[in-house]
């Protein structure tokens, strides 16, 4: 890997304000390049296994579905494997399991992704079947069909995980009348209207290489990927139309209260309201904040309705920032005659920190955890390229780790008050209950 | 992907590493090096430099399978509390400390092993070597957070069986499948004993099974072998060994039924499973059970997914699974999940069926092949994370040895057809048969 120095100011910006044990002034995580026909191609050396991980991601998301087609970008994605350029979906299975590789693909709420996972060796197979799907998928009907009743039984069942019926409800109101209001996968009813003309013309729309990021890691070396890489999608014209629009950003929301009633034992209890994402400077604040309410077993939330109450086995708080919004969230669950106890725990702990400033003691321990940990959100191949094609697709930097953990280091008990008045307050949170009482 | 409990609770298999035939992996890989303390710690040791940290677990050799009728649960819910402090650190503080330093850690209780890890900066090895030898002996099983702490216990096994319609039945499948061994009883616990258990009978089970002799730490990571063992001396030697834990006496008999189990729940979709005993790594049959789980289950292309799945849309998820590691012999597992429309009935035959070809006919050369491929490759992936080189030395070591990796390896390799076919006809027989069915509640 290439090595640059940072610049010396910024060196010692960082000694002084970071106790992290990571490596200073280190190396850019990834070579970036843009190719001819606009792909980004970001590579990161990693020779000491033999193996390799590569990343497409194209601009294709649930967001860019038309409304009225939920459900539509989730089933696209779910199709690129299932036959392409020759092969059908059985003989591209057959030819990567058969090497001890996986090759899968399919869309959240922001894109398309494909995932080869390949031995060293494998590559050249890897990638040529990685190339077709991306490029050449036939999207054949009988495969749509299948796939059809597949998302829609997956649906239905997870209608009985109590996480997830809540996420959803609580996502229809955070983010209401936004993209990311509607469940990716769609609705039993959405995804059945969905015909193979939509899906063509989705993937014909939205799939081009100006607006792909291919990353490569692992045992490739930057000048053999970019090789390999342009011998399968070097070829690929770029339209001469501009790309399509991206969707708006989400905007505030009014909060709102719904309940799902289930037959269960457990109550899942998430607060969610809309928040903000790493390019406005509260970002880090927020998340530190966010850790010190309910990140990690020494915070506020785990103390007081785990630890002392007893109350919850699971109990957190995080912010979840993306590209086109983002929201902060809390969850706890707990026996059904304790909920009211539990929502006023969440609320509790909401309006102490909007009122009060957090003490030294508590500042220091998040930043020391989350500046800290951060080499052990990097430390394997599948890791590092998803954080590549997550740091380009946000369009947060290639030195966005270390602006992180300096961002993160700087956050004052100041700092903190500030973004818990903003966005703590009890009664800004849109809340949902699932369980056996209304 | 197995649903509900087995998942979180069967101990999983992650295949081993070895070197890929014709690769040079040895850059990541280098020598373990072994040591036993004088009270009877093993400590295994590899150093891997590609980056400034280091995975440190603990492992010790209790699970549920050496608790007794009436005090289920007793492991999982120590593991709680090793969190909950010692003299020296109190509640909390264990997290606070590794948080601060940028670490992160989990622990897990399975039937047969409690694993605790802490990953960090390799430069901040040291506090998890105090800190790991202080719990081990110094548990302070406060009453008054033991009363907090099970009520805690009580709510993940609600998540996990009371409201997981597959936890459940898998809970249902194992109480069945096991009428002698405690692999019967469930990791979390029964409820009634989950909310009898008293504080002298945690701190009993802790002296017991949480001592030296009964214990494996395992490092990877970026440090010297030799000066991270004298620090690993230094930090347990003191603590004393033990009395030997008591061994896990009982044994299955043999079963000559078929069992049949129904649960009903609060659910979407209805579930089968079938579970058929099984000998563990001892057999010489355990390298063919695995290939065989792989053929079955490994991927679109293997056998259960391409004909029920997708050939004939029969179902939304099928599979098998082997527990190779299992201490004591297990199960083998087949599940289905029918689509709307079809019944569980179906799936349970269909699966039968597949079970019956598996005795009649060798499996192709290409099944058998790409099952081996597939394994040997996940060798080759494991290698990529510390955290995974570790816990796969750690599961080595637990049935005899972490050396055992390469002649799993080449076990693997060795089996042919006709060992597939040699099993499935021998264990997968009706009178051998635990079926669970989960039907939705209307």
């Amino acid at each position: 890997m290439p090595c640059r120095r940072l610049a010396v100011v910024s060196v010692l910006v960082l000694l002084l304000l970071v106790r992290a044990p990571a490596p200073l002034g280190a190396a850019p995580i990834a070579h970036r390049e843009v190719l001819p026909n606009g792909i980004v191609l970001l590579v990161a050396e990693r020779p000491a296994v033999p193996i390799a991980a590569v990343r497409v991601f194209m601009r294709a998301g649930a967001s860019f579905e038309p409304p009225d087609r939920a459900g539509l970008a989730n089933l696209t994605g779910a199709l690129l494997t299932r036959g392409a350029a020759g092969r059908s979906g059985p003989e591209i299975d057959a030819a990567i399991e058969f090497v001890g590789g996986s090759l899968e693909a399919g869309a959240g709420r922001d894109g398309l992704g494909a995932s080869l996972s390949v031995l060293k060796r494998d590559l050249g197979l890897g990638l040529d079947l990685l190339g077709a799907v991306v490029r050449s998928p036939t999207f054949p009907e009988a495969e749509l069909k299948r796939r059809t009743a597949q998302i829609q039984a997956a649906i239905k069942r997870s209608e009985e995980d109590p996480g997830t019926v809540a996420a959803r409800a609580l996502a229809r109101l955070v983010f209401a009348g936004h993209p990311y209001g509607s469940p990716v996968e769609g609705t039993i009813e959405s995804v059945g209207a969905l015909t193979r003309d939509d899906v063509v013309a989705f993937y014909r729309e939205h799939v081009r290489p100006d607006t792909t990021i291919v990353a490569v890691v692992g045992d490739v070396t930057v000048d053999e990927a970019r090789r390999e890489v342009l011998a399968r999608f070097g070829d690929w014209p770029r339209p001469a139309s501009p790309p399509p629009a991206r969707p708006a950003q989400a905007g505030p929301t009014p909060p709102r209260a719904a309940s799902v009633v289930k037959d269960l034992t457990q109550s899942t209890i998430v607060l969610g309201r809309p928040a903000i994402r790493q390019v406005d400077p509260d970002y880090f604040p927020l998340v530190v904040a966010a850790y010190v309410l309910g990140g990690g077993s020494a915070s506020r939330l785990y103390a007081r309705v785990r630890d002392e109450g007893g109350l919850a086995y699971a109990v957190y708080a995080y912010v979840a920032p993306a590209h086109y919004g983002a929201s902060l969230v809390l969850s706890a669950q707990t026996r059904t005659g304790e909920v009211p106890k539990v929502v006023d725990l969440l609320r509790d702990a909401l309006a102490r920190m909007a009122r009060e400033p957090i003490g030294e003691d508590e500042l220091r321990l998040a930043k020391d955890y989350l500046v800290g940990s951060f080499p052990l959100r990097l430390d394997t191949t599948s890791k590092v390229a998803d954080f590549v094609v997550a740091i380009e697709e946000q369009g947060l930097g290639l030195d966005y780790a270390d602006r992180y953990k300096a961002a993160i280091a700087r956050v004052s008990v100041a700092d903190v008050h500030r973004v818990a008045k903003r966005f703590f307050g009890p009664d800004g949170f849109s809340r949902v209950v699932v369980g056996a009482t209304k | 992907m197995r649903r509900g409990s087995i998942a979180v609770l069967v101990a999983v298999l992650l295949a081993a590493g070895g070197p890929a035939r014709g690769a040079e992996s040895e850059r990541s890989t280098g020598a373990v090096v072994a040591a036993t303390l004088d009270n009877g710690l093993r400590v295994l040791l590899l150093e891997d430099r590609r980056s400034p940290i280091v995975t440190v677990q603990t492992w010790y050799r209790v699970g549920s399978r050496n608790e007794v009728r009436g005090a289920t649960g007793l492991a999982h819910f120590l593991e709680h509390l090793m969190f909950r402090g010692t003299p020296r650190y109190g509640s909390g503080l264990f997290a606070r400390l590794v948080e601060r330093n940028g670490g992160r850690y989990n622990a897990f209780t399975s039937r047969d092993v409690t694993s605790y890890y802490v990953n960090l900066a390799a430069d901040r090895l040291d506090l998890v070597l105090e800190l790991e030898a202080d719990r081990m002996q110094n548990l302070l099983l406060d009453p008054a957070i033991i009363t907090s702490e099970r009520q805690v216990v009580i709510e993940e096994r609600r998540t996990r069986t009371e409201d997981d319609p597959g936890g459940a039945l898998g809970e249902e499948v194992s109480a069945t499948a096991f009428r002698a061994h405690p692999y019967g009883q469930p990791i979390i616990g029964w409820p009634t004993d989950l909310a009898r258990i008293t504080p002298e009978e945690i701190r009993a089970f802790y002296r017991t099974y949480y001592v030296p002799n009964n214990a494996m730490l395992v490092l990877v990571g970026d440090f010297e072998a030799p000066e991270t063992l004298d620090k690993v001396r230094a930090a347990f030697e003191a603590i004393p060994r033990g009395a030997e834990p008591p061994p896990v006496l009982a044994v299955e008999p043999a079963q000559s039924s078929e069992r049949r189990v129904t649960v009903r729940r609060s659910a979407e979709l209805p579930i089968v499973y079938l579970g058929y005993p099984v000998p563990n790594q001892t057999s010489p049959d355990a390298a063919a059970l695995e290939v065989l789980s792989v053929v079955l289950s490994g991927g679109r292309a293997s056998r259960l997914y391409r004909d029920l799945v997708y050939e004939r849309q029969l179902a939304l998820e099928a599979g098998g699974d082997y527990a190779y590691f299992s201490l004591d012999p297990n199960l083998f597992w087949f599940w289905a999940t029918p689509l709307p429309g079809q019944t569980p009935e179906t799936l349970e035959k269909e699966l039968q069926g597949h079970i019956e070809r598996l005795g009649r006919e060798p499996v192709s050369e290409v099944e058998l092949t790409r099952a081996k491929n597939q394994i040997e490759a996940s060798f080759v992936f494991q290698e990529d994370s510390i955290h995974r080189r570790a816990s796969l030395l750690a599961r080595f070591e637990l049935i005899g040895g972490h050396a055992l990796k390469d002649q799993y390896l080449a076990a693997i390799r060795a089996v042919s057809a006709a060992d597939l076919q040699r099993v499935a006809s021998a264990y997968f027989h009706d009178d051998k048969k635990n079926v669970g069915i989960l039907l939705p509640k209307p």
